[in-house]
């Protein structure tokens, strides 16, 4: 109401002021000219053509976007402020080359930043919302078409102007369009992105990658022309202060975009060797559902030292923020880290591996950092210190519940195995080193049982003994290899703490997840009770307000 | 198919509205953007809030569930734990490390394995029992501790409101 009472208000002032000029002069020629000398008539004239920008403006959205969601317009406000702000300080910088073609031209930069933001936000708002029509693609399609064509014309012409005449404010233009355009080629690419991943029945699961990279490559090429930008203007004009603000951000952007890179990398190597798969029992053991997701898990599931299981991909998102267990916080950079890092097969290294007989801790097989397993070979074991067990049960079963691990006790040693102690001769040194290796292992190992027992404790408040885990990871040939396992390990899953058990609350009283993730027309009477419920809720909102 | 971060907002839409927690109401403003949601809290039996009708908004982050949602009452509010403006400042919506208040301990922050229920169910909790050592609202923290008759009256004149807003 108020733009048109506005609009009406300027188009009334501007036709009795042409209508006035025209009446004294009587002809064209010097109505214009006398318009153009009067200043009152000038101002009309401006404000008759910024209200013609605003109306082209308003039509334009209209066409591309229909009505903007109040958040879209808010960021928008919010971004004409900051851009606005910094067009005053680029004047100062500018103010020899001030005239109305130059307003009029960064009205129009402005006009036309406005379209890409509101381009971005519309292209981020296809992950939110389950309807995108075909009018959708349509009008973000033309519209990037259209922007990228305007602002190639605009490169164009401050490449050509700077050519002929040399520096000039053009410069600035030239650089703003070239990072709006660089701005399209990114929503293009998310544009791409988002509608390949709608079309997919299957959940893309590289496509963040593909974005990560992307986000990367377009900062790294904002940051270079922003580089460029400034060393430019510093030598021909002065600091450029009003490209300082996005010339922070974007550099900020970038090393987030860096770090995010180098975080997700890091959580793929983790995910590829720290974090075994999980079984098709320990799927089972965990409803097959997801926390991260809640959708169901078939494949590609990982099972974290906490025992806890979830996608890869989910996984992967989540370690990039956090390297935590989500369901118990567990820090997984500092836990233990699971066998497929322990040493070769035990057999290979029987005579170095440290004396622990009465190792059978869940965790043994988790390759504890400081429990160094391939001992340098001249480390033999004195001949008459208890020998090592046949084979060591690294990632075997133990027969539960497991008894403490003891180094052999000063007091039972024999006066021999005492004195191999003492000297500085290179065996004696050796001796000691073992038993206060043993020590340190029998350390680690109460460690480990003692957050073994609390991650059970917490998880089963009733069960008493559930520190049997990992045993179902352990190969048939290993186990047989020698060493007999405790012959009721073999079912190892019972025992297993339930990663969903931990997840407190009431969702897990609630029909089996399968239901609740399947959309199929299999149970449509479910369907038809949340039609009905929905319904109902929404009839409250409408009544309520 | 759709993003995981749609997926999951949809499951869970479907879960609340099968399962509606008691005295929650929640789902999305427009069912065309499963990322902004609105809610009604009713008050806790038994508490100065007790029959009041309180409407919020929850905006999701595109990468959720890896970053908690932002809640807000669109109604007047006078608690601890709510600024004036009526953002929700709970430790269940933080993530870990980030911490304006700093007195939340890191096992109830943000992680995946919250939800919308969970969120919505602390924040009936946080009704009941306001921890008065966040300075959300400072005024009513200091209120709570030393002038408890005045609090629930102004409570008592919100919850009047929340009703009044809504016949
Ligand atoms: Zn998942
Ligand atoms: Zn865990």
């Amino acid at each position: 109401m108020k733009a048109l009472l506005a609009t009406v208000i300027s188009l009334t002032l501007t036709v009795v002021v042409i209508g006035n000029a025209y009446y004294q002069k009587k002809q064209f020629y010097p109505s214009v000219v006398y318009l153009t000398n009067s200043n009152p008539s000038m101002a009309v004239m401006y404000l008759q053509a910024f209200i013609l920008v605003l109306l082209i403006g308003k039509l334009m959205r209209k066409v591309f976007f229909g009505t903007l969601r109040p958040a879209e317009f808010e960021h928008l406000i919010e971004r004409s402020w900051y851009a606005i702000t910094e067009t005053c300080l680029a004047f100062t910088v500018f103010r020899d080359d001030f005239n109305p073609k130059f307003i009029a031209l960064f009205t129009v930069l402005l006009f036309l930043k406005a379209f890409h933001w509101l381009a971005e936000d519309r292209v981020d708002y296809m992950e939110r919302s389950p309807v995108i029509g075909l009018v959708f693609h349509v009008r973000i399609l033309s519209l990037l078409m259209l922007l990228a064509h305007l602002d190639m014309y605009f490169i164009v012409h401050a490449y050509q102007v700077t050519m002929a005449k040399g520096p000039s404010v053009q410069l600035v233009f030239g650089f703003e369009y070239a990072i709006l355009i660089i701005m399209i080629a990114n929503i293009l690419i998310k544009y791409i992105l988002h509608a390949i991943d709608s079309r997919w029945e299957a959940p893309w699961e590289s496509k963040a990658a593909v974005l990560l990279y992307t986000e990367l490559a377009v900062n790294f090429l904002k940051v270079l022309l922003y580089i460029g930008f400034v060393t430019v203007m510093v030598r021909i004009y002065t600091l450029p202060l009003f490209a300082f603000r996005p010339m922070y951000e974007t550099m900020r952007s970038f090393k987030k975009a860096y770090n995010d890179v180098v975080l997700s990398r890091r959580a793929i190597r983790n995910m590829n060797t720290l974090y075994p798969d999980a079984t098709a029992a320990e799927l089972a053991a965990a409803d097959n559902e997801c926390i991260i997701c809640r959708e169901d898990m078939h494949s590609g599931a990982k099972k974290l030292p906490c025992n806890h299981i979830f996608h890869a991909a989910c996984l992967r998102l989540w370690f990039q923020r956090q390297q935590t267990c989500p369901t118990c916080r567990l820090n997984v950079l500092r836990a233990p880290e699971p066998p497929t890092a322990a040493p070769a097969p035990p057999n290979a290294v029987p005579p170095h591996a440290p004396n622990m007989p009465n190792m059978p801790l869940p965790h043994m097989n988790l390759n504890m950092p400081h429990m160094n397993l391939n001992m340098p070979p001249n480390l033999n074991l004195p001949p008459n210190l208890p020998p090592p067990p046949p084979m060591m049960s690294w990632g075997a079963p133990p027969p539960p519940p497991p008894p403490p691990p003891r180094p052999a006790g000063l007091a039972t040693l024999s006066l021999a195995e005492l004195q191999r102690m003492e000297g500085n001769e290179r065996a004696n040194i050796e001796a000691r080193l073992q038993l206060l290796q043993e020590i340190q292992a029998m350390l680690d190992a109460a460690v480990l049982l003692m957050q073994q027992y609390s991650t059970v404790a917490a998880r089963h408040p009733g069960a008493t003994v559930a520190t049997q885990t990992d045993s179902v990871k352990e190969s048939p040939e290993r186990s047989g290899a020698g060493e007999a396992p405790a012959p009721d390990s073999t079912s190892p899953s019972g025992l297993e703490p339930r990663p969903g058990a931990a997840q407190p609350g009431p969702s897990k009283d609630l029909p089996s997840s399968s239901v609740m993730s399947s959309t199929s027309t299999s149970n449509d009477s479910t369907d038809a009770a949340a039609e009905e419920l929905r319904r109902r809720r929404l009839q409250k909102f409408t009544t309520e307000k | 198919m759709a993003g995981s971060a749609l997926r999951r907002l949809m499951a869970e839409y479907k879960q609340l509205t099968l399962n509606p927690p008691e005295g929650i109401i929640a789902g999305p403003i427009n069912e065309e953007n499963f990322f902004e949601w609105e809610a009604l809290i009713t008050g806790p039996e038994g508490t100065c809030f007790e029959g009041g009708i309180f409407p919020a908004k929850l905006i999701f982050p595109s990468d959720y569930p890896l970053s908690p949602p932002k809640m807000q009452f669109v109604c007047e509010m006078f608690h601890p734990n709510i600024y004036a403006d009526g953002r929700v400042c709970i430790s269940i919506l933080h993530a870990p490390g980030d911490d304006p208040m700093g007195y939340e301990s890191s096992s109830e922050r943000w992680s995946p394995v919250q939800s919308v229920e969970k969120i919505l169910l602390s924040v009936v909790s946080m009704l009941a029992e306001p921890n008065d050592e966040s300075g959300a609202n400072v005024d009513a923290a200091k209120m709570w501790r030393e002038d408890r008759a005045q609090f629930n009256s102004i409570a008592d004149r919100i919850v009047k409101k929340t009703l009044g807003l809504h016949q």
